[in-house]
This record gives C-alpha cells, sequence and structure tokens, in this order.
C-alpha cells in the first residue's frame, strides 16, 4: 500500500503526542538522558508508547487512538506516572512546556538516529534550536478529501489552539513577552508554514508528488506545516500548541480539537476561503504574542475579535458535539480560563516573580508536570 | 648615585609571584600535554608540579609546599563543596539501590584492598587503616575531568555519587581505625576515643553551622547568581578556615556543608551552582601542588605491590558495581566504565597517610610509601582512566576540547 494512501481511521477519534523536557535534578537545565530512560521503559507494559525525539533531551508520548478525552486523559496519567517514577531513578526531572526557560541551544546533542543526525546535517543550528516542546493532536479522518477539507476548516483557529496552549514565554534566558516562543523557532524551518489551497486530495497528492519530484521533500514528515495531513493514521495533526504544564490540559485541548472537528464535519456551515490564508500569519503572530488577550482577523467576516472572545463564542457553538463526545466538562473548563485569564504561560510568569529565578520557574513547573503539590512557599 | 631605589637582587620570592609562576606554568603545561599527546590538561598540571616539585628540580622545596597548602585546602574545598551539592538525598530515596551499589563500591574496594595487604603479611590495624585511605576515589579528578569534557549523563552523574560516598566511607573508617592505633600504642582509652569524636563531631558541626549561615545570607540576597556566587566562594573560603584552625577535616566539613546545602534548603533559597573561570584558577594550582608533592619513592622497590593493590581495588569496585549496578538502573557495561571511572586514588591520602603516620610511627614507613606510590601513579594516569570512561560512556561532549 502506498503511504499516501489515505487510510479511513474512525472519524473524530482522538490521539495526541507530547514533547517532554527531560531535566537534570541538580540545575534544572536540559539533561541528555533520554537514552537511559527509553532504555528502562521498555522493561515496563505501557498503554500508548514512548519515542526518542530530536535532541536527547525530549522524549515524546504517544497516545493510542481514543473516541472520548477522558479515557486519553488517564492513559496519559498512566504514561506519565511511569515516565516521572523511571526519570527519578536516573535522577532526572520531567516537565511539559513548549521551550526550555534558560538552556543553551548549543549544548544540545542530537539522539543519535540516522533521520535526525541528516536534519541535523541540513539545517545546521536550526535543528538544535529546534529543541522545543509541542502537542500534536490527531483527529481522526473518514477520507482524504474530509481531511483536505478539515485542514482549510481548522486553519482558521490556529489561533486559538496557539492561546489556549501557549507555554513558552521564556526562551534563552529571557522572558520573550511572547505567550508561545515556541512557534517563532518552528516558523525559521523552510518547510513551515501551512498546506496549500488544494480542493481535494486528488489535488493534494498532485502537490506532494511535484515536490516530491523536485526533491524538496522525501516524505510527509519534511512538512513542519502547523496542521497537516497524515495519511497512514488517517488523521489531520494539528501541530501549534505548546506541550502544556499538565496530561490534564493537553486532553482538554484534544477535546476542544474533536468538538471542532465534529462541528466541521456534520454540519459543514462553510466553505473553504482563500481570505484564511490571507491572515493567518497576522492571527497566528497575535495569538503567540498576547495569547486570548490579542486579536484576530476573522476571514469569513472580515473583522476583528479579541482572540478570547472567539474562543468563548467558538465553544459555545460546537458545545452539542462535545455533548455528544463526553467533552462538555473539558470545553466549559477550558472556556472559564479563558475567562479567568489563566494561560500555562501566565502561570510561568506568576511563578518567576514569585520565585525569583529561572531554574526555580523549571523545578515547580517539573513538580506541576508530575501532579505533586507544590512546595511550601 | 645612590641606586638603593633599586631592588637587592636576587629579590624574595613573594606569594604573589609564586602563585603566578605555578599558575602560569601549570596552564601551559596542561595545554601542551592535551595538544601534543592528547593527554587531559589535569595529567599536563600535575606533570609541571612533579618537574617542580621537590623530587625533580627543587624549585618548590618542601617548605614552600607547606606554606602552600591552605591552597591546596581552599581547591579541594570547592571541589568537595561541589561534590556535595550534587549529592542529592531524594534520588537515593527513589532508587534504593543506588545507595546500597555505592556502599557496596566503598566495601568491596576496601575489603579487596585488605585482602591482599592480609595476605602480603600486613597487620590487621594497618592493613585496614590502609584498605580505608585507599578506597576512596579523587574528587578532584572525577569532578574536573566531568568539567573538562562537560561530560553528562548516567555513568558521570555515579562516578561523582560514588566517589562523594567512598570518600566519606574512607575518612569515617580511618578516624574509627585510629582508636585502635592508639590502643596498640597504649595511649590511653579516652584520648583514643576523644580524638575521632572530636574530629568527625566538630567538623559536622562546622560544616552544618556554615549551611546555616550561608542559607540566612543567601536568602537575604535574594535569586542573583553573581551575589550567590560570592557567597558561596566566601562560605566556602572560611569554612576551610575555620577547619584548619580547629583542627578538624576540611573533607569531612565542607562535604557537610555541600551535602546540607542541597538537601536542607527547602525553600530553594540557593540558585544552581557555576564555578566557571572562577574555580579554574583554583584547580590550576591544586594539580600542580599535588604533583609537586608526589612520591615516587616506593615504586621502584615496591611496584608489584602497588600494581597489585590498584588491581584489586579495581576488581573490588567493578565486582560490587557489577552485582548491584543493573539493579540501580545503570546500562549494560555500564558497571566496567564506572570502576574505571573511579580508578584515580583519592590525593587525600596523602593527607590521611601523613596524619596517620604522625599518630604512628607504626603506620609502617613501608605501607605510607606504598601508599604514596600509589597516589603518585594514579594522579597521573587517573585522569586518563577516567576521560576514557567518560568518553566511552558517550557523555562527553564531542565538542569540548578535553585531553
Amino acid at each position: 500500500m502506498d503511504e499516501m494512501d489515505f487510510r479511513p481511521s474512525a472519524a473524530i477519534s482522538l490521539g495526541v503526542e507530547l514533547e517532554l523536557q527531560l531535566l537534570r535534578a541538580h540545575d534544572f537545565d536540559l539533561s541528555r538522558g533520554a537514552g537511559d530512560l527509553l532504555a528502562l521503559l521498555e522493561k515496563r507494559k505501557l498503554p500508548g508508547a514512548v519515542k526518542p525525539e530530536i535532541t536527547e533531551s525530549m522524549v515524546e508520548l504517544n497516545s493510542s487512538v481514543h473516541r472520548h478525552h477522558g479515557s486519553l486523559r488517564d492513559e496519559l496519567a498512566v504514561m506519565r506516572d511511569a515516565v516521572v517514577k523511571e526519570a527519578g531513578v536516573l535522577n532526572l526531572r520531567v516537565a511539559g512546556g513548549g521551550s526550555h526557560p534558560f538552556h543553551d541551544w548549543a549544548d544540545r546533542r542530537i539522539f543519535p538516529t540516522g533521520r535526525f543526525r541528516s536534519i541535523l546535517e541540513r539545517y545546521g543550528y536550526l535543528a538544535k534550536q529546534f529543541t522545543v516542546f509541542g502537542q500534536h493532536i490527531h483527529v481522526g479522518c473518514p477520507s482524504g478529501d474530509d481531511a483536505v477539507y478539515l485542514i482549510h476548516m481548522l486553519t482558521r483557529y490556529v489561533p486559538h489552539f496557539i492561546a489556549l496552549s501557549a507555554a513558552s514565554p521564556f526562551y534563552q534566558g529571557e522572558d520573550t513577552l511572547f505567550q508561545s516562543s515556541r512557534l517563532t523557532s518552528i516558523s525559521a524551518f523552510p518547510l513551515a508554514g501551512h498546506m496549500p489551497f488544494v480542493r481535494d486530495w486528488a489535488e493534494f497528492l498532485e502537490y506532494y508528488d511535484k515536490m516530491r519530484g523536485f526533491g524538496i521533500v522525501a516524505s510527509m514528515k519534511d512538512f513542519y506545516w502547523d496542521i497537516r495531513p497524515k495519511p497512514e493514521y488517517g488523521t489531520v495533526e494539528i501541530r501549534v500548541c505548546d506541550t502544556p504544564l499538565t496530561v490534564q490540559r493537553a486532553a482538554l485541548l484534544g477535546a476542544y480539537a474533536q468538538a471542532l472537528v465534529a462541528y466541521h464535519l456534520q454540519e459543514r456551515p462553510r466553505a473553504p476561503a482563500r481570505a484564511v490564508y490571507l491572515v493567518n500569519s497576522f492571527n497566528r503572530f497575535e495569538a503567540s504574542r498576547f495569547g486570548c488577550r490579542g486579536e484576530l482577523v476573522e476571514p469569513y467576516e472580515s473583522r476583528r475579535k479579541k482572540i478570547g472572545a472567539d474562543i468563548l463564542e467558538t465553544i459555545e457553538t460546537v458545545m452539542p458535539h462535545a455533548l455528544q463526545l463526553d467533552g462538555a466538562d473539558a470545553l466549559t473548563e477550558l472556556a472559564a480560563d479563558v475567562r479567568h485569564g489563566y494561560s500555562d504561560a501566565n502561570w510561568l510568569l506568576e511563578c518567576h516573580t514569585v520565585r525569583g529565578s529561572l531554574p526555580d520557574v523549571v523545578r515547580e513547573s517539573a513538580a506541576r508536570w508530575s501532579g505533586t503539590p507544590p512546595d511550601a512557599r | 648615585m645612590d641606586l638603593s631605589f633599586l631592588p637587592q637582587l636576587p629579590f624574595a620570592l613573594s606569594a604573589p609571584i609564586m602563585f603566578g609562576a605555578l599558575l602560569a606554568a601549570g596552564l601551559l603545561a596542561g595545554e601542551a600535554a592535551n595538544r601534543y599527546a592528547s593527554l587531559p590538561r589535569i595529567t599536563g598540571y600535575a606533570l609541571a608540579g612533579v618537574a617542580l616539585g621537590p623530587q625533580l628540580s627543587g624549585l618548590l622545596s618542601s617548605e614552600v609546599l607547606h606554606a602552600l597548602s591552605v591552597l591546596i585546602d581552599l581547591s579541594v574545598g570547592l571541589i568537595v563543596f561541589e561534590l556535595g551539592f550534587r549529592f542529592d538525598w531524594a534520588w537515593l530515596k527513589r532508587n534504593r539501590w543506588l545507595l546500597v551499589t555505592a556502599v557496596a563500591e566503598s566495601l568491596f574496594g576496601f575489603g579487596a584492598i585488605f585482602g591482599a595487604l592480609a595476605y602480603f603479611g600486613f597487620e590487621p590495624v594497618l592493613a585496614a587503616s590502609a584498605a580505608a585511605i585507599g578506597t576512596a576515589t579523587s574528587p578532584a579528578v572525577v569532578m574536573l575531568v566531568a568539567h573538562e569534557l562537560r561530560a553528562e549523563g548516567q555513568i558521570t552523574e555515579r562516578a561523582l555519587l560514588f566517589t562523594a560516598v567512598n570518600s566519606v566511607f574512607a575518612y569515617v573508617a580511618l578516624t574509627l581505625l585510629l582508636p585502635l592505633l592508639h590502643i596498640e600504642l597504649q595511649v590511653g582509652w579516652l584520648e583514643a576515643l576523644l580524638r575521632p569524636l572530636y574530629i568527625l563531631g566538630g567538623s559536622l558541626l562546622a560544616g552544618a553551622a556554615a549551611c546555616m549561615l550561608m542559607l540566612a545570607l543567601a536568602r537575604w540576597l535574594g535569586k542573583r547568581e553573581d551575589r550567590q556566587f560570592v557567597l558561596l566562594v566566601a562560605m566556602v573560603v572560611l569554612t576551610v578556615g575555620v577547619a584548619r584552625s580547629l583542627n578538624l577535616s576540611v573533607m569531612i566539613a565542607l562535604m557537610t556543608l555541600g551535602v546540607l546545602a542541597r538537601n536542607l534548603d527547602r525553600r530553594h533559597v540557593l540558585m544552581p551552582l557555576r564555578f566557571g573561570y572562577g574555580g579554574q584558577l583554583f584547580f590550576v594550582i591544586l594539580f600542580v601542588l599535588t604533583g609537586a608533592g608526589l612520591e615516587f619513592g616506593a615504586w621502584a622497590t615496591a611496584a608489584g605491590l602497588v600494581a597489585t593493590l590498584l588491581v584489586v581495588r579495581f576488581l573490588g569496585k567493578g565486582l560490587a558495581i557489577l552485582l548491584f549496578g543493573r539493579l540501580s538502573g545503570v546500562r549494560t557495561g555500564g558497571a566496567g566504565l564506572l570502576a574505571i571511572a573511579l580508578l584515580p586514588l583519592s590525593g587525600l591520602a596523602v593527607g590521611m597517610v601523613r596524619d596517620t603516620s604522625e599518630l604512628s610511627p607504626a603506620f609502617g614507613k613501608e605501607l605510607a610509601g606504598i601508599l604514596l606510590a600509589a597516589v603518585a601513579i594514579s594522579e597521573l594516569l587517573g585522569p586518563l582512566a577516567t576521560q576514557f570512561a567518560l568518553r566511552r560512556a558517550g557523555e562527553a561532549d564531542p565538542g569540548a576540547r578535553g585531553g
């Protein structure tokens, strides 16, 4: 079977990938313990999978496929506990968050596999600066054409996912003033951006074959798009989220994506529009910089709105679908966070103000990820 | 014409001249060893010391070395403090086999040396004292090779942890053995017991008091790396000075300061530690002076015994790590590398041998000579072993210009 054949998957099924930070216990800088950690985890029976990522400072949790975000959350919690426990044996800590607040990118070492080495060779320092941590959300699609349609639809909501997941205000030891600084490191890659405005799967394949013919890409993996189709899983993959600080929030984001997909697949409220891509980089910047307090340009109505307000409206619109997917609680929780101005980025900023140093922020963030109560202040 | 404004020649070698010259000599020798012979820089520093020391050129006389011994204590103090500061109780709690492995590593090392010495017919108490001294791995070598290679990973972390444990083990075991030596010498019971109690208890107290003071001051200073760095150096130097003045153990006091600072800092007022370039100054001096003080005397007469001791020590340590290492999460093949990394005998042994010899002339000249020869050889070859192990473990930074 051709790797580009779209294998239909159960519509609106849900799965996530979480890239995690591995930290040294003594100074909370990034460690390089991925190899040892993965070797220990191999001995355990776990749901999902834990995989190496581009540098030895990260591992990736892959969930299995779920129908509801509740079971996804429970599975992620099991995986998290196992990873935290085995990391403890090696005196490593694990944390979420989209960036490590103060690591020096030049210290990073590439995980020794052929693919990662070739990325380093090709992209130079970009590859090491790529030590950022994202959540990828997969939602199942019945066909390639549906995937193309969904990508055009979901692109409008890219700023939502950025704002809701934002957890990388610090980068290279500085407060970037961004809610999510992580996306900037990804934008530097030549194949970052978005899928072209194709009408259906056939047209997408035409484009893909051309790019392969030019020798620009070797596989779908070479596109670092915000949202891309994943034919071998039969999913669309939303890739703009920072890894949140908790598995709970990772599951909430999954629930939101699932409800959005259900709404668009079942109601088909809009047709794809080029205007979405005209405003995309502006909206994306606003969301990365200001989070929910930023403004987006609504491409269908050609007007500006607060991102937070737009999220709340959208949640209301998709709520009936969330109800059917057991996701209503999740969306209510997300909406409450938006109203209260909560974001993981703000939590990290607040932690920095209270604690006074970035290693403290990382320590607290690791404790939060592990689900242990914070230390006495 | 009155030329009295000109200095008298030859002018006296003042402390700054000595310090600067040693630093430059060490630095150049280290760089040369690294560039032309691919040796660790530390070996180069020590070789410079050997060349300048009483054994070869005599530019550094024994008196000068004695006068400069405070510099050794300061450097060792900084290193032992850092070693303690990386000693994490929480890790031992999460990984109980780690503590078992660390203790077994010390015990097996001790047992192996003791067995060999007893086999060669040394008195049990003397053999046990020598075995205690010989168990310790050099904190300076392991720490500095790890720094130089920017090594990071499980083998490096464990090498540092085991070094901390076997250094403390060695010192405590020796201190507890001293009363036996005293009793053999028919010193009063009370004195025989009070002395180790005073040294151990006093060193612990000194370290603990310094830690409390440091935490209080750090809290007041706030989270600024530059200020905390100065505070840290100040407290280390102060503690070294206090320990010397009160005839306490610099090693135990500074280890206590480090371990408590890491593990009692519940409010997390201390920032992570980076000695950087400042520390480097002390470390060059440390190895030059250690090199100058090395004694190869017994090497010629007892090469076989020295080599035997080093080999059985390696086997003992290796066996312990092999038996328990896997249970504590050491990967396959890691046990051997760890045992190699732990090869360098501690320069602290020099001080311990002297202390013991002073107390008890019965601490045979021969045995002292053998230990010192073993230290000498492993000061020079030890860094190579540690470097090899950390490189082989894949934990050295390929970009770091190590040896």
